[in-house]
């Protein structure tokens, strides 16, 4: 007796039941059925990098309107949509992001430049200028109505102001100029002065903690940074670097975590509880950073500098610093101050072409409503760029960005003399003897002295 | 300030906990088991995907990595094989709920009944009614035909000699069309799907859509005799009676690149599925494997005693087997991991004509010689056996009309298709097809949209030609480490190439000069000394040291002071003085020991020497 069986494929099985209906898909998971499965997934993986590449369209829009050299913004801090934008000619602008019209213009706010701006609350603005006034607006709602452009209120200085900055919930606010002084909203007067003992300095930028919020940090002229605690009204500590920070910037969500922007093309992040030595730093500007700020969940930051560039870099921390998404455009001139939006998806830049830009934080990121397949799909690229970024050829192509010719030369020509000094430093030590002289962290070289 | 650090700590991040040693377990037990109380108070409401969830608590084949120091590379190590070992045991719990059609087999009872006398009527009657209907015979008067199936089973294309060409539905006997090409058709295959397929001709390969209209004619495969289609290249390999194996790029029409065999007409050929290594056989008894990237074949073999009649790849064992018969009647099973001999080889009987072999997608193998067709099947062909004799026949099937020029096994069935002179016989072998297809790969029951979708994910995946190779897993491999090495011999990783000296440099580039090293100078100094090449080389060391004695000193220190790395016209023209100095000297010490040098006489042949 023979039995016998042969193959047969049901077609019900395999054909939809009724006209319309998805055809049955039916899978083999033997992975002789799939030859040449690694090479197709790179092959997917580089071509997830190449339309990442092809799809980075950062620029969203300029918010024009003023017509000199942007100082510095503010972002509303419960408010997606208004920032407000001061410029040198002693404007301030507020702006709509989603209608990109302008809703309150007050024409020479100051005399001469607006040197700070943040919002006191949500109708609430305050300005500081090199007139030595400090000025509280009314900025009305989000339609801009119920604003008008005469200040509430005046509160008059004895030098130029440099930063300002509010207070997390009390009505107090501080200043920046040849010291650090502390306001009330309705007092029209400093409630107190604070200045570390030995230091004659011009305060360039300050700002609050955000979870601790009577700690207050500042960066100087002198090449110092100095933590105050408004309750004590005292200076805690001092630290003197190489070079004079520019701008800073408090970590909303690891409370310790200082990020500094600094004139020798680098930024730093600082773990207060050891001052001894930045935790990583951040090379990748080719001129002076100006200005510097966080995004709101804290893993990324953007900043922007003399080379009219704006750079976002992700935040590893303290895990190595990669290659920042670097931006750019032909008429953008050096950037002044920089901005991330409440929903971390935006970024936006103020230069001297008196230009704000809005710029998207992810650039290749699609903007609109994403169904639910376009979304699987690209999180299996990211998932796919992700698994093969060890590959040298989908690695290459998803480094590559556009850079300024500018820009690149005098990368180019930083790294050559960065070069230069390292092999110089290495013979030195080479022909010295042998423990005399020791290589010296990069890290620790950028702190001069702690003091407190 | 302090505050601040206060709650800076109350929020530090998992991973900079205090150390705790692991070493006893007092601390274990001591460290709180629930670290995160927000995942356990959300745990009890939720379902973690099966996916996610550890297939079994302990799983018993991780490798524990403990050889490695760098604690985080030993977790993420760890945290990778783990994730690899679930995944495999899902795929193996997964696997019996997909695969849900069985294969087809023949079952005999007792020892003395034999699976190969069973008919080609009994397996019929006792197969299902669609299954029934895969045995076919087509009378067509058109020459010896060659068939080809589509990747999905579905599709049949037929051609023989004299040029009658059709491509048809081979479920439902739908003809998609039918030519009359009144001209010599060698070979014929589909390209990506049932849409194209290409003819050889007796001048040029031409390219056909379903309708039958001509759309290229390929001018640069001349001659062609056999064609194959790399699916997931998208290339079309031809080769022809000049020896040349020729690729053409079917999504851009380019031709990749021609090989110059150098082995005279060719007119086997066949591709091995999982690396798209093209294997051909020749007229000399040789099986060449080519990749595109090679100007040169990437494994050559003597295979036959005569010439090569036809070459399978086993597709069942990831292409481990390839099958191969000659003119001289002999069928041999080689490894493709080990060239050293045939792992099985047999002589069919009625030899004397081609003899034709294939595989099927489970590993059963057709051979057609004479006037039959003998199938067999896996374990027993792919053991290695010293005799000579056949293995055990599985099935037979004669067929009168020889000769027999093609097998094809219709892929996702349990049918041979053989074309012979008298047109196409179709014949059930139970068990030679897969059973359980997947959708993605090939599937005989898409539709339209699908296959077009198929088509078009197909160019996005599709493959550069430069990653064929013997090994398609060397890809998103580590890379060999780099041919950098320092002047001491050691491999150079962490120096780049710029850093390094410039004699390394050049080496590295292989520009150095290597004509004029310490031996060939001291061979001329040492020419009558008996020493030994060790003795030499040791010595050589102290006699660079000392200081240049005897005759010639100074030239040879010149000689010395000037060797560079690079050739010019100076040190050539003073290696040349050397090359005649050493002449002379060898006369001179001949002609102190009294040997003649005997003179040559003069020849015909003395015009062609080149001057010195």
């Amino acid at each position: 007796m023979v039995r016998i069986s042969v193959l047969q494929h049901a077609p019900e099985q395999h054909l939809p039941t009724r006209p319309g209906d998805p055809t049955p898909q039916s899978r083999n998971l033997n992975p002789l059925m799939h030859p040449f499965a690694r090479a197709r997934e790179r092959t997917r993986a580089l071509n997830a990098a190449k339309m990442d590449r092809i799809f980075a369209k950062p620029f969203v829009a300029a918010l024009e309107g003023h017509v000199d050299a942007i100082e510095t913004m503010s972002k509303q801090p419960d408010s997606m949509v208004n920032i407000a934008s001061g410029s040198w000619g002693g404007d301030v602008i507020l702006h709509n992001l989603t209608t990109r019209q302008i809703t309150k213009r007050i024409p020479q706010a100051h005399k001469g430049k607006v040197s700070g701006l943040c919002h006191a609350s949500e109708d609430r603005l305050l300005s500081c200028g090199v007139d030595r006034t400090v000025k509280l607006w009314s900025v009305g709602n989000s339609n801009g109505e119920g604003s008008s452009t005469q200040p509430l209120n005046i509160f008059p200085g004895k030098a130029a102001f440099n930063a300002i900055d509010h207070h997390r919930s009390d009505r107090l606010f501080a200043t920046a100029s040849n010291t650090v002084q502390i306001w009330d909203e309705t007092k029209t007067s400093p409630i107190s002065n604070l200045t570390f003992p030995t230091s004659i300095e011009t305060i360039t930028a300050l700002k609050f903690n955000l979870a601790e919020s009577s700690v207050l940090a500042s960066c100087g002229s002198d090449r110092t940074f100095t933590l105050y605690d408004i309750r004590t009204s005292k200076a805690e500590r001092r630290v003197i670097m190489k070079f004079q920070a520019t701008s800073l910037s408090w970590s909303p969500t690891l409370p310790t975590l200082l990020l500094l922007a600094s004139e020798d093309h680098n930024l730093y992040t600082f773990d207060v509880r050891h001052l001894d030595r930045p935790t990583q730093i951040y090379k990748a500007h080719v001129d002076a950073v100006t200005s510097c700020e966080w995004s709101p969940t804290g893993m990324e930051f953007v900043s922007g500098g003399w080379d009219k560039t704006v750079r976002i870099w992700q935040f590893k921390d303290g895990k190595g610093a990669q290659k920042p998404e670097v931006y750019h455009t032909k008429r953008m001139q050096r950037v002044t101050s920089t901005l991330f939006s409440g929903d971390a998806r935006f970024v936006m830049s103020g230069s001297e072409d008196g230009n704000v830009r809005v710029w998207k934080a992810k650039a290749s990121e699609k903007l609109g409503v994403i169904t639910a397949r376009e979304r699987g799909a690209i999180e299996y690229r990211n998932k796919l760029k992700e698994r093969w970024s060890v590959d040298s050829e989908v690695a290459r192509i998803s480094r590559s960005r556009h850079i300024p010719k500018s820009v690149r030369s005098t990368d180019k020509l930083n790294h050559t003399m960065l070069e230069a000094a390292r092999v110089k430093e290495e013979r030195r030590r080479k022909h010295t003897r042998v423990g005399e002289s020791k290589p010296k962290a990069e890290k620790k070289k950028f702190v001069v002295a702690e003091q407190a | 300030m302090d505050s601040l650090f206060a709650k800076a700590d109350a929020i530090k991040p998992l991973a900079k906990r205090q150390k705790t040693s692991h070493k006893s377990s007092q601390n274990a037990s001591k460290r709180p088991s629930t670290e995160n109380h927000t995942a356990q108070s959300v745990s009890k409401h939720t379902s973690v995907p099966r996916s996610l969830l550890p297939a079994s608590s302990e799983l018993p084949d991780v490798p524990k990595f403990s050889h490695i120091a760098n604690k985080k590379l030993r977790g993420e190590l760890q945290r990778q094989s783990a994730h690899n070992a679930r995944a495999k045991a899902l795929v193996q719990d997964t696997a019996e709920m997909l695969m849900v059609e069985d294969a087809g087999k023949i079952q005999v009872e007792g020892e003395s009944e034999r699976t190969w006398r069973i008919g080609q009527n009994e397996v019929v009657q006792s197969a299902g009614q669609e299954a029934a209907k895969g045995r076919r015979e087509l009378k067509l008067d058109g020459g010896p035909y060659r068939t080809r199936y589509t990747r999905n089973g579905r599709h049949l294309a037929v051609a023989g000699r004299s040029g009658h060409v059709a491509a048809f539905d081979w479920q439902t006997g739908i003809l998609h069309t039918e030519l009359q090409l009144q001209e010599t058709c060698r070979d014929i295959t589909f390209l990506q799907d049932l849409t194209y397929f290409a003819v050889a001709q007796k001048k040029y390969v031409y390219i056909y859509d379903r309708d039958g209209v001509e759309l290229h004619c390929l001018k640069a495969h001349i001659e062609p005799t056999r064609l194959e289609f790399l699916p997931y290249h998208w290339l079309l390999a031809s080769v022809g009676n000049a020896g040349y194996l020729k690729y053409q790029d079917t999504s851009t029409g380019q031709l990749l690149v021609e090989h110059r065999t150098k082995l005279g007409a060719c007119t086997t050929m066949t591709q091995n599925l999982h690396n798209a290594v093209i294997h051909l056989g020749h007229q000399n008894g040789c099986i060449t494997l080519w990749t595109p990237n090679l100007p040169h074949p990437a494994v050559q073999l003597l295979a036959h005693m005569g010439p090569v009649s036809s070459v399978s790849v086993d597709p069942s064992a990831g292409g481990r087997y390839m099958a191969s018969s000659g003119k001289d009647g002999t069928v041999k099973v080689w490894d493709c991991r080990n060239w050293k001999g045939a792992i099985r080889e047999w002589s069919t009987r009625g030899s004397g004509s081609e003899v034709e072999v294939e595989w099927s997608q489970r590993g059963f193998l057709g051979v057609a010689s004479g006037g039959n067709v003998n199938i067999y099947t896996p374990p027993s062909i792919h053991r290695t056996f010293n005799g000579h004799v056949q293995p055990p026949l599985y099935l037979t099937h004669p067929i009168p009309s020889r000769p027999l020029t093609s097998l094809r096994f219709a892929p996702f069935q349990d049918v041979l298709t053989i074309g012979h002179n008298a047109g196409i016989s179709s014949i059930l072998v139970p068990g030679s097809g897969e059973p359980n297809f997947d959708s993605t790969e090939a599937d005989p029951f898409e539709n339209r949209k699908a296959r077009r979708e198929k088509e078009v994910k197909a160019l996005l995946d599709k493959i550069q030609p430069d990653l064929i190779s013997l090994d398609p897993e060397f890809v998103g491999t580590l890379s060999r480490p780099s041919k950098l090495v320092t002047s001491d011999g050691k491999p150079a990783t962490d120096t780049p190439y710029a850093r390094l000296p410039r004699f390394d440099r050049l080496r590295v580039s292989g520009k150095v000069d290597k004509t004029e090293d310490a031996d060939a100078i001291d061979e001329v100094m040492d020419d009558d000394d008996d020493g030994s090449k060790e003795e030499k080389a040791k010595l050589r060391e102290e006699k660079q040291k000392k200081k240049m004695r005897g005759k010639n000193k100074s030239m040879k220190r010149y000689l010395r002071k000037q060797r560079k790395n690079v050739i010019d016209p100076a040190t050539a023209a003073v290696r040349a003085k050397l090359d005649k100095m050493k002449d002379e000297k060898r006369k001179a010490i001949l002609a102190r020991k009294g040997i003649v040098e005997e003179k040559k006489r003069p020849s015909a042949l003395d015009r062609f020497q080149r001057k010195k």
